[in-house]
């Protein structure tokens, strides 16, 4: 189960550092950092730059985005930043504005 | 943990640090590290690994981990066995359970919740009537005991009506004076002339 969660109706301002899996349902402004995976779902809000493992993002980034393995821009999603990762999906339906970068 | 989700809920894990601002409508589980302040009008939870490094505004707080700051609470602060807090506590209901290390002020009761009420009153209040604050300030001054309880009582209305008084009737007076005069003026002159 994902160890941190963060609800939707909750707003952070700063920076949020975790060894574990992270999933945001709220907002974030700052930075995100985590070693696991990080899921940004729908209606969620993330202005910052996101590090981590395998990401799946639903809501709204605004920001870089590096991945260690990959990250799937799902239908709904809109993302305006830099993605970094080995693998890269984008779903029909996602709004992306940015460089993609995949260790070629 | 188990049931995460449900959606009301924000979870921060045992490998999670977060510095900075957390602010929200929901409940919030503190099972890691924070340094930043937290206001949130549900209950906040910090359970026995997660330590929080400032002040907790929120509904309701239950402590079962470490928090170093202020703890106030609109309903009640329970502090549970392993808690250890350094900061003030205030809360309508407060518990501190056989096992739990406080250091600080501690204060229950309604009290407690009508001050920061009154004090969020008073600032919103400020920009309409700020001649009321500086004149309440000038008493405060010769009064030192009653300053915690200023805030709590009502003194800004009167400092308000005087001057609001003084100023009517300041207004008020010149106006009926002068058509006073110029009526016994007139009245005086008619006889004087008849």
């Amino acid at each position: 189960m994902a160890g941190t969660v963060i609800g939707a109706g909750i707003t952070i301002e700063g920076e949020v550092i975790s060894d574990e899996e992270v999933v945001v349902q709220g907002t974030i402004r700052g930075k995100l950092q985590a070693k696991e995976g990080v899921t940004v779902e729908a209606g969620a809000v993330v202005e910052a730059d996101i590090h981590g493992g395998p990401m799946v993002v639903a809501g709204w980034v605004t920001g870089n985005i590096v991945s260690s393995d990959r990250v799937d821009l799902q239908s709904g999603a809109r993302v305006v930043g830099n993605v970094k990762a080995s693998r890269i999906t984008i779903a029909d339906g996602a709004q992306f504005k940015g460089n993609v970068d995949m260790d070629v | 943990m188990a049931n995460d989700t449900n959606d009301t809920r924000t979870v921060l894990g045992r490998g999670t640090r977060v510095r900075g601002r957390i602010t929200g409508g929901q409940d919030l589980e503190i099972h890691g590290h924070v340094e930043g302040e937290i206001s949130a009008s549900g209950e906040v939870s910090i359970e026995s690994t997660g330590t929080v490094s400032s002040s907790i505004a929120a509904h309701s707080i239950v402590v079962r981990g470490a928090v170093r700051g202020d703890l106030t609470a609109e309903d009640s602060v329970h502090l549970e066995d392993g808690a250890r807090v350094v900061g003030d506590v205030r809360a309508p209901r407060i518990a501190i359970a056989q096992g739990a290390l406080v250091k600080g002020y501690v204060q229950t009761g309604e009290a407690s919740a009508q001050r920061p009420a009154a004090a969020r009153k008073a600032v919103a209040a400020a920009p309409a009537v700020r001649a009321a604050p500086v004149a309440v300030a000038r008493p405060v001054v010769a009064t030192p005991p009653r300053k915690v309880e200023k805030p709590v009582a009502a003194p800004p209305p009167p400092p308000v009506k005087r001057p609001v008084v003084t100023l009517a009737g300041a207004k008020a007076a010149p106006s009926p004076v002068v058509p006073a005069l110029k009526k016994g003026a007139k009245g005086a002159l008619a006889k004087k002339r008849g």
